[in-house]
């Protein structure tokens, strides 16, 4: 009878697992810029992103684009590089999950993606605007992340998220939810059919990096 | 009772882990991105979920510690231990989390198999030409498909495609074989009369292992009583074809950067390291399942239900086959 015990245990164990939920698990991770320009007036006029790629994703991407095989991307492959992923962004927003007042803001599509290669790392660049009026009044919310979960997002610090003529009446905070605990507090929400929906941009109000403004009246 | 439920556990356990790496990769995204090669992102939802978690941290720990390594090669050439070291180590974790590879030799194993020296076999073979796989795909790309209009992207996906297919075809075959097996089993049932002059033949096919059977320990027949042993090795190679046609993202990444950076010998070790990760884990997953198997048809030999119990885990595998296929396929081809 002893010896049949760890299957019992196995199974046991095996079946706790079921009471658990899975998350992000990327390969592709990216260094991020973010900075919001703000008029004088406190109205942002655009988002402005940098996104940097590790140097391992970043070979993969070369040796596909590298068309004339002299191992460098040149400006036409880059434009390439950028006009790919500016295709397929557009069906995740660019990434970018923006809140003002409790309300999801509509972005416009950025015009074009910039793509550059150094040092062994591809960068992209972009802008993109509010399709309305967004005032910094109350609270607003920018967050940036792959709803995906195929690319890290990271900003090393707070540092890297940043509004350019804050006023002066607003304050600033960096919010990185700890995936283990937004799951916690989300769990009715998050059944198996919420994540088949890759789309779903209520991932990333969970999950994004988010830059919090707020402004007293 | 005590009996019934482990039995029970046993058999849950094994089909829950082939199950999960089924439900896993039927969510495999392609790139938002759309550009570049990576680890696909998997989201485990469902049964396992936490296990898995937990292995894919550890192996998203030692990818990175990987990385790193390959890194510290262009400066240091004396890192490859540490190279092979956290390859070896990725590869085991790798194995272990949801992927196809496992699932597909596992289910084999369910279905088929009753040999665990030749569940090791196929395991360490499927892992071994999957890093070869890896290896002519990125000396290929590197070497002359650079410049021209298939990407390494394309590569992979057709080699992809390919190895799902052959999958589903594999699962398909192996549940057909199956299902036609026991038309024949239940058919020579009816003719109990002549019992006697079919034993031999019964055990030498090494699928009914009933009380009347006689083969005794039916959980461990000798592998040489494994009927058509032709046939058997040639299924296996189909399960290591099919397995190991498609190359793990991983290996890919590191290869690329690795020629990239002139590190030729790195970048293969590196690769033949995580295969041998890989075979380990795959292997042990194999001999789980097999030992599964013929834990639970052993505790029900003898019982009225004793070969259903066997027959279903054995359809169960094939059909997991043909399933994982089909889903696979599907989320390939539409991807």
């Amino acid at each position: 009878m002893k010896r049949n015990k760890p299957y019992l245990i196995a199974g046991t164990m095996l079946l706790t697992a079921l009471a658990h939920e899975a998350h992000a698990h990327p390969h592709v991770f990216a260094e991020a810029r973010l900075e919001i320009i703000a008029n004088g007036e406190g109205q942002v006029e655009a988002l402005r992103h940098v996104w940097r790629f590790d140097d391992m994703f970043s070979s993969t991407v070369l040796v596909d684009f590298d068309k004339n095989m002299n191992l460098k991307l040149d400006s036409e492959e880059l434009k390439e590089v950028g006009s790919v992923v500016h295709e397929s962004l557009a069906d995740f927003n660019y990434f970018q999950i923006v809140m003002a007042n409790g309300e999801e803001v509509e972005m416009a599509a950025p015009p074009e993606m910039m793509a550059d290669f150094s040092d062994n790392q591809l960068t992209l660049l972009f802008e993109s605007k509010p399709k309305g009026d967004l005032r910094l009044k109350g609270s607003a919310s920018f967050g940036v992340y792959d709803p995906t979960f195929y690319t890290a997002i990271e900003f090393p610090d707070d540092g890297h998220m940043q509004v350019e003529n804050l006023p002066g009446n607003c304050k600033l905070k960096v919010v990185r939810p700890d995936p283990d605990e937004a799951i916690a507090q989300n769990q009715d929400m998050l059944t198996p059919d919420f994540f088949e929906d890759a789309s779903n941009n209520d991932l990333s109000k969970i999950f994004a990096t988010r830059l919090e403004v707020t402004c007293d009246e | 009772m005590r009996r019934m439920t482990m039995s029970r556990a046993t058999i849950l356990a094994t089909l829950g882990l082939v199950f999960a790496g089924f439900m896993a990769e039927g969510s495999l995204a392609q790139s938002p991105l759309g550009i570049g090669t990576s680890e696909p992102a998997v989201t485990v939802s469902g049964p396992f979920a936490g296990l898995f978690q937990w292995i894919n941290t550890h192996q998203q720990a030692f990818y990175r510690s990987l990385t790193d390594a390959l890194r510290a090669m262009r400066e240091d050439g004396s890192k490859l231990w540490l190279l092979v070291g956290l390859s070896f180590a990725y590869g085991v974790f790798h194995a272990a989390g949801p992927g196809h590879g496992k699932a597909v030799i596992s289910s084999y194993m369910l279905a088929n198999e009753v040999a665990l020296r030749r569940g090791v076999a196929l395991s360490f073979a499927s892992a071994l030409l999957q890093g070869i796989t890896a290896v002519v795909v990125v000396a290929a790309v590197f070497l002359f498909l650079r410049g021209t209009a298939i990407s390494m992207t394309d590569a992979t996906h057709f080699l992809e495609v390919a190895s799902f297919a052959l999958v589903t075809a594999f699962g398909g075959w192996l549940l057909w074989k199956k299902l036609r097996q026991m038309m024949v089993t239940a058919d020579a049932g009816h003719h109990e009369h002549s019992h006697s002059h079919h034993h031999h033949n019964h055990c030498e096919h090494g699928h009914v292992h009933d009380a009347s059977c006689g083969c005794g320990h039916a959980h461990a027949p000798d592998p040489r009583l494994l009927g058509d042993k032709k046939l058997d090795w040639k299924a296996g190679w189909s399960a290591v074809a099919a397995v190991g046609m498609r190359p793990c993202s991983g290996a890919l990444i590191v290869l690329t950067f690795s020629f990239l950076n002139s590190l030729w010998l790195g970048g293969i070790v590196s690769v033949f390291a995580m295969a041998l990760g890989t075979a380990i884990t795959v292997s042990s997953l194999a001999i789980l399942a097999v030992y599964a198997k013929n834990r639970a048809v052993a505790l029900a030999n003898g019982r009225s239900w004793g070969n259903l119990v066997h027959h279903g885990i054995e359809l169960c595998g094939a059909f997991f086959v043909l399933m994982l296929g089909l889903l696979l396929l599907g989320a390939s081809l539409s991807g």
